[in-house]
């Protein structure tokens, strides 16, 4: 079932212009060109009863009681699947449409329970409504007939149910696992009366191919496939809608709530981000908004090594004022600093360095981006004018050519993937550089036209060699770069890549890509006639992340990549508000809208707002704080969500300059690892617990909204509200809105931002102002924001990290589509059932060379630590290769990853990691000793969807 | 001198025992120090002469059948291979009184010639219509085929110029040329039989049809079950291309045409054109949605022609010959000839190629004799498991399309089944009923269900339970299958069940009384 | 501050800047980034370094601290 609050009009909406006029039972009707006959009918206020149509899939025409009378047609259309025709006079009711409609419907309550007082989908089933709009009470074929009842119902997936007995083969879940979400792992196995739906190969759901996105259910007429949470909590009541909290993908979503609880969490159709299409993460893992171990009370301790003291807000706040305006007395101004989150709201991340700039008098302010993103804000900046993507989501399915680099999409960012799935399989062409074989590479329907597989470390070499070819063999669009860039610059950067040392020939001994494959690829991207690249961390997170990306943006520009739809360079964002972290003016050294805080004017027009004076030089970025911390320069540190400890490389020294501060506060839902060496404790709220706005990948502010109290009282930003004023600067906001009203002033960007605008358009894509009051789906059209595009040259230069005979192999990381980053929300979610340990991937051959079985531990050791895991022998590595995720803490992958960082922005190369695999009898005994706390922790969590409800 | 011989490696010869024949032959003649040529043909069509064996000699093909492998050494003895006589010897074959009077157009090398014998077959005529086609090109081709009348000979009869001239109406681009070899009906095999006694006049038909929409490759759907065809398709295919009549230049033409045959899995449903496409495109053998038409969005999305066998190979006829001969054959809106499969209870069972409009009379009784078993024919089911009972007050109806439609029955793809009086009507009704449900998609309601539920209800009739209330629930339900169907499965199982109800009361009403 | 790690980083700045053809553009790019995105006492903790004889600073990078 789709949300409570949705009117199904049967067909999705057309994609034409112009209109149609038609007769629907002697009325008048005009409806787009292209628009079913069940859609018209529907628009019209009508209804006809149907039971395999519904408005996010197309029409399918199997069900077979939507039929309807059409004047000069023969039989009996089915309204579905008929088009509207101008002047067609369609008759919706007659006593021979409903005797056939009984008749079909007679057939299917043939093989159906008829309890439907105690069935779950009571009150919202479509049969039931069919059956009772059609008066069939029973049917008189069911005595004593064939039947496919009595299969026992499958229970496997955490989320949901199959009850085989309720289904009715109306196709609708395989159709939605087929055209929404892409896998196709449902199937109508068997033919005729025995169909019946299939996970994979008669497989349970859990072990199936099924990745759990939930779409089958939402489009499930019946009670067949049925959540487990609202069985258990009873119905919602009504639907708020929000975004998801979880990846850069921003999905609208709906929040179903019984009095306080949410029930259900259903995609928004009308959400343009995810255009009705969620992942297992956001419409199934919000559980760990109500886990029992949130944290609801502040707390505080002198010494790390005291136990925590539970306090009240005042007296968490007071003592957290006191001691940060102590430190600053004795330390200096510049002693202090903050983070803040790219999990927050914009409003709450704007406070916080509202709160640093102006409450604490200094720019030592930064944020996670720092470790993810920066280097695309920096890269894109420098050469495009904004740090930003360039395209709306929808931009990729005007694309013919689809250059993904060092992404995930169908794990990281799994709603987009789906819509570039949905693209590839209409036929435009894939290709992939990433070290691993992954999905995309190879998967139903899809096959990349070319996989780049190079070695971790060497993106820049392969983007080189593929801007040489399509400039040396003619392939650049001279006539675009030359009149939309720097000229000069232009120039000079095709005498640098045309240069013998970046052909893809030269280059194949670094890379390991063969240079005809390179060739290739560059071949069909510059052929275009649009080409759009896609990239996430794998170009980010390397000692050249920023010459990375500014080599993805010279090649666009130098192929007319920009500026319109179905091209671009388009980051996919990590974290649901990474981007809008960053926007915020998160970093040490910008103000929001990433303006220099050297800038006299902007200066001066946030100190008058502020009435604050604000300094003029570039603060510390979160690994300065680090090193400064050490050496005793910096003292105290307020973190709202975010966990170093787990997140940021080299662990240990981490923990070192953490362990010599005076005053850590944290700020977070659960008592993450970075609370270990924190004296204060401030209780955190979910997206769920208040209003606000998210930014996602695509540049687009969507609205979050508050379903339930926090848990432990205050909001994020109330909290920081009360910081603020604690430490003699008064804030006053009585709602989040008034917070956006302040960014939309202080931001050009922003500067058309309103609630209220945000709540008519549904959401809004930046730059938002008297320019473009609708907002911007695309960037840099007509001109780059930079005036001209400018080219940088982008030298190849190896980092210091590399293989020897003592670490002869490469650890990269990422994530798997059921965990997300540190684990902190999905590890307290049914999703440990899909995954509940970080492994480590390996190539067969080097697990073969180090006696390496599948499942064995082995431990892994670079130069800065080492760790264990289990291995997974898997021919997605290539030799010299491996891999594992950090979604677990006890795996300590931080510990192994070194301090190596991206030249411009000190994004840490964890990408690129020197190590050596062996196999080892057990894990450590401090993992074990995690593995058993958390354990303990998240046995009441599992195995099912009791994990959502308070009392657990 | 070496005498040549011709035996039948058509499918229905070789289940009547053809291999052991030859294979006696050619051992007794070596036995007998006489040295023969033993080659092998398509059927002739006279099943029930099968196995038929041909001798070439000074007055002709001289044919013997049925010839058992241990009638050989007699027939050896008796001056078989000089053509003498003996009681299995039929004379020429093609003056024998129930071949001579046929009308073989599409048919005519079927049985004449070495199936994979290119000179032969251009010998005969082969390969001369798509010579045309190429001359007149494309335009003129598809107006060819358009005034010929031909129309699609699966059974829908859908004017095959008008499908031609959609797809090459469609803006430029991909078009694909799909031949339907799934032949599924019960007691029908003429595709099988031109498969395997004349594959290059399917290929040639293909080919022109590429040529005159614009399509460079076509695909065969044929189906599992006919193992014998498979082989001679594929050794057809890679001997045409061998001679260049397939490939990347058409006899020298510029034209690009190559085929591909393809297996179906065994689901009567994928002989629907739809189902057909689904299926070569991989997926489930599963009905489409028309509108859009395959002509318009077919194989893989591209314009696709899909028509059948013996469409396609009548074509290289239509354009050899030109569209006013063709068109001179038949009446009314049924023009050129039908190949008419006789089979069931009859005496003389086989092939028929005739002009249309034979009544089913003179099928039954002049090329059948009547019933093989002797007793009364007391019905004929036409078009295959879902055509109508005819009864025999209207064994008089001509074999036309308008003519049977107007008496609620359909020709098809030319299947006539002959059922004697010890037939029981009801028994037919739920077999209909059943055929439905075993072989429905699963789709549609109407079928998946209906079906099923329709057999049910027959069989309560049958056992005597509530036998009015499940004749009108029947009834309902075949009204339901018949308007709600998605395709023509389940919206015509209807027709062999209510022509038994209407014609045969009797069988229904004899429950009736005994409850 | 962590003087090596400082060296390292100036080092990778410079890296990156060294492409730049005209020696003195490219001493001011890195002098310029270092201006924008380093924390006063960072800067002044590798002039120290530099006035130290600056240890392990790469040619490029040795200029373009010169020029803070």
């Amino acid at each position: 079932m789709y949300s409570i609050d949705h009117k199904d009009l049967g067909t999705p909406a057309p994609a034409s212009t112009g209109t149609v006029t038609l007769d629907i039972d002697g009325s008048t009707v005009t409806v787009p060109a292209g628009t079913s006959v069940m859609r018209a009918v529907a628009l019209a206020g009508g209804h006809i009863p149907k039971l395999c149509a519904t408005d996010s899939l197309k029409a399918f025409g199997s069900c077979r009681v939507c039929l309807v009378e059409i004047e000069g047609r023969k039989g009996f259309p089915a309204s579905c699947t008929t088009e509207v025709a101008a002047g067609m006079k369609v008759r919706t009711q007659s006593p021979r449409i409903q005797k056939l409609r009984r008749g079909v419907v007679e057939l299917y309550v043939s093989d159906h329970p008829l309890d439907c007082d105690t069935c779950p989908a009571n009150g919202h089933c479509e049969l039931q409504d069919a059956a009772a709009e059609l008066g069939v009470e029973g049917s008189r074929y069911a005595n004593g007939g064939a039947s496919q009842r009595g299969v026992k119902q499958d229970a496997s997936n955490p989320y949901f149910v199959f009850n085989p007995d309720l289904c009715i083969v109306c196709s609708r879940c395989v159709r939605a696992c087929d055209e929404t979400q892409g896998t196709l792992a449902l199937t109508i196995e068997g033919r005729g009366f025995s169909s019946r739906v299939s996970a994979s190969q008669h497989q349970p759901f859990l072990e199936s191919e099924c990745v759990s996105c939930g779409a089958c259910v939402e489009a499930c007429p019946t009670a067949a496939l049925t959540e487990k949470l609202p069985l258990m909590l009873g119905a919602p009541t009504k639907a708020v809608s929000t975004t998801c909290g979880y990846c850069g993908v921003g999905c609208s979503l709906k929040a179903e709530v019984k009095e306080e609880t949410v029930v259900r969490m259903v995609p928004n159709r009308a959400g343009t981000a995810n255009k009705g299409h969620a992942c297992v993460k956001g419409r199934f893992a919000f559980g760990y908004a109500t886990h029992a171990d949130r944290v609801r009370r502040p707390m505080i301790r002198k010494r790390i090594t005291d136990p925590w003291r539970e306090v009240s807000w005042e007296e968490a706040i007071s003592y957290t004022a006191s001691e940060f305006k102590r430190i600053q007395q004795k330390y200096g101004p510049n002693s202090v600093g903050g983070i803040t989150s790219s999990r927050c709201t914009n409003e709450e991340t704007f406070l916080v360095q509202k709160l640093v700039r102006a409450a604490l008098g200094t720019n030592n302010v930064d944020t996670c981006a720092r470790v993810c993103h920066s280097a695309t804000g920096y890269g894109l900046k420098h050469t495009l004018g904004e740090s930003a993507g360039t395209q709306a989501f929808t931009s990729v399915m005007k694309a013919d050519v689809v250059m993904l680099i060092g992404a995930n999409p169908t794990d990281g960012h799994p709603v987009f993937a789906s819509q570039l799935k949905r693209r590839l399989r209409q036929g435009a062409t894939l290709i992939v550089i990433d070290p691993r074989v992954i999905d995309l590479v190879r998967t139903p329907h899809i096959e990349a036209a070319a996989h780049l597989q190079l070695r971790p470390g060497t993106n820049v070499a392969v983007i080189n060699a593929l801007a040489h070819v399509v400039v040396t063999e003619g392939l650049a669009n001279d006539a675009y770069a030359e009149e939309r860039c720097e000229g000069d610059t232009y120039r000079k950067w095709k005498a640098f890549v045309s240069d013998a040392r970046n052909s893809p020939e030269a280059m194949e001994a670094i890379s390991g890509v063969p240079a005809a494959l390179v060739r290739k690829a560059a071949r069909m991207y510059a052929a275009g006639p649009n080409s759009a690249i896609y990239y996430g961390l794998g170009v980010t997170e390397h000692s050249q992340g920023t010459t990375m990306v500014m080599g993805i943006a010279n090649i666009a520009m130098a192929t007319g990549n920009l500026g319109r739809e179905g091209v671009g360079v388009s980051p996919l964002r990590g974290q649901n508000n990474v981007q809008g972290a960053c926007d915020m003016g998160s970093f040490p050294h910008e103000f929001s809208g990433y303006r220099h805080v050297s800038d006299a004017a902007t200066r001066s027009l946030f100190e008058g707002a502020w009435n604050a004076t604000l300094a003029s030089e570039p603060g510390l970025r979160i690994p300065n704080m680090f090193e400064a911390a050490l050496d005793g320069s910096f003292r105290a540190l307020y973190i709202q969500g975010e966990d170093f400890v787990h997140s940021d490389p080299n662990t240990n020294h981490v923990v070192a300059a953490l362990s010599a501060m005076e005053c850590v506060v944290v700020q977070d839902l659960f008592l993450i690892e970075t609370a270990r060496y924190a004296h204060v404790f401030l209780p955190g709220s979910s997206f769920l617990e208040k209003d606000g706005t998210f930014t996602n990948a695509e540049r687009r502010i969507s609205r979050v909204r508050k379903v339930m109290e926090p848990l432990a009282g205050l909001a994020d930003w109330e909290v920081t509200m009360q910081l603020a004023q604690a430490l003699g600067y008064p804030m006053h906001y009585s709602h989040p809105s008034e917070i956006m009203d302040e960014i939309a002033r202080l931001t050009p960007t922003f500067h058309g931002v309103t609630y209220e605008k945000l709540e008519r358009l549904g959401s809004i894509q930046w730059p938002c102002n008297d320019a473009a009051p609708d907002g911007t789906p695309t960037m840099h059209v007509g001109a780059f924001v930079r005036g001209k595009g400018k080219f940088y040259l982008t030298e190849y230069i190896a980092t210091s990290e590399r293989s020897t005979s003592r670490f002869p192999l490469l650890l990269t990381t990422g994530r798997v589509l059921y965990q997300y980053n540190v684990g902190t929300q999905t590890r307290r979610t049914a999703n440990l059932a899909w995954q509940e340990e970080d492994r480590l991937d390996i190539h067969p051959d080097d697990a073969e060379d180090r006696g390496i079985a599948d499942g064995d531990w082995v431990g892994v050791t670079s130069r800065t630590g080492d760790m264990v895991m289990r291995a997974v022998v898997s021919r997605r590595m290539t030799p010299g290769v491996v891999y594992t995720t950090f979604h677990f803490p006890e795996s300590g992958v931080n510990l192994v990853t070194t301090e190596n960082s991206d030249w411009a922005t000190n994004c840490p190369e964890y990408k690129v990691t020197a190590v050596e695999v062996v196999r080892v009898g057990q894990p450590e005994a401090w993992q074990a000793r995690i593995r058993a706390e958390r354990g303990a922790q998240r046995s009441p969590a599992l195995p099912t969807a009791c994990s959502h409800r308070d009392e657990c | 001198m070496t005498v040549t011989v011709w035996i039948s490696r058509d499918a229905g010869a070789l289940a009547l025992g053809a291999e052991a024949t030859a294979q006696k032959l050619l051992a007794a003649a070596q036995a007998a120090g006489t040295a023969i040529r033993l080659r092998r043909n398509g059927s002739r069509g006279l099943y029930w002469l099968e196995p038929l064996l041909e001798v070439e000699c000074a007055a002709g093909r001289i044919a013997y059948g049925p010839v058992t492998a241990k009638d050989v050494p007699g027939l050896i003895d008796k001056g078989l291979l000089r053509g003498e006589a003996h009681p299995l010897r039929l004379g020429p074959i093609e003056a024998h009184p129930w071949f001579a009077s046929q009308q073989r157009l599409t048919f005519a090398r079927v049985g004449r010639i070495d199936p994979l014998d290119l000179d032969d077959y251009i010998a005969q005529g082969g390969f001369r219509g798509l010579r045309r086609a190429l001359e007149i090109g494309s335009a003129a081709t598809v107006n060819e085929v358009l005034e010929s009348g031909l129309r699609g000979r699966g059974g829908a009869a859908f004017p095959t110029g008008i499908k031609w001239q959609t797809v090459l109406k469609q803006p430029a681009g991909q078009r694909y040329i799909t031949c339907n070899a799934d032949e599924g009906d019960s007691g029908t095999f003429s595709d099988r039989m031109l498969m395997e006694g004349d594959p290059f006049s399917v290929i040639e038909g293909m080919i022109i049809a590429g040529v005159a929409v614009g399509a460079t490759r076509g695909y065969i759907y044929l189906r599992v079950e006919y193992p014998h065809a498979y082989q001679v398709m594929n050794a057809a295919i890679s001997a045409a291309r061998k001679a260049a009549y397939l490939g990347t230049d058409v006899c020298g033409s510029k034209h690009a045409f190559d085929i591909e045959l393809r297996l179906g899995a065994g689901a009567y449903i994928c002989g629907e054109e739809t189902s057909m496409l689904e299926s070569l495109e991989g997926r489930r053998g599963e009905i489409r949605v028309r509108p859009p038409l395959p002509a318009e969005k077919g194989l893989f999305g591209a314009p696709t022609v899909v028509n059948n066998v013996v469409t396609l190979a009548t074509v290289p006829v239509v354009l050899a010959q030109g569209a006013a001969a063709y068109r001179d054959f038949g009446q009314a809106k049924s023009r050129g000839t039908l190949p008419l499969q006789l089979a069931g209870n009859v005496l003389r069972g086989g092939l028929i190629e005739r002009a249309f409009g034979l009544t089913v009379r003179e099928l039954l009784y002049d090329y059948g004799g009547g019933s093989a078993s002797g007793r009364p024919i007391r019905a004929v089911q036409i078009g295959g498991p879902l055509g109508a009972y005819l009864p025999e007050s209207q064994f008089d109806t001509p074999l036309e399309y308008e003519a049977l439609s107007a008496i609620g029955a359909m020709l098809g793809h030319g299947g006539v089944v002959a059922f004697d009086d010890t037939v029981d009507m009801l028994e037919m009704a739920k077999y209909a009923m059943e055929f439905c449900a075993i072989e429905s998609c699963g789709k549609c309601t109407p079928c998946r269900i209906g079906s099923v539920r329709g057999a049910e209800a027959l069989g309560k009739i049958a056992r005597g339970i509530n036998p009015e209330g499940n004749c009108s629930l029947v009834e309902e339900l075949c009204d339901t299958m018949l308007q709600a169907s998605l395709c023509g499965l389940g919206g015509m199982a209807p027709y062999p069940v209510l022509s038994a109800m209407k014609h045969f009361k009797e069988d229904f009403a004899k429950r009736t009384a005994a409850s | 501050m962590n003087v090596e790690r400082l060296v390292a980083m100036v080092n990778d700045i410079a890296a990156f800047f060294a492409s730049e053809p005209d020696a003195d553009a490219a001493a001011e790019q890195v002098a310029y980034h270092l201006q924008k995105f380093w924390e006063p006492r960072m800067r002044s903790e590798i002039q120290r370094c530099l006035e130290q004889g600056g240890v392990g600073l790469s040619p490029l990078a040795r200029r373009g601290v010169e020029r803070l």
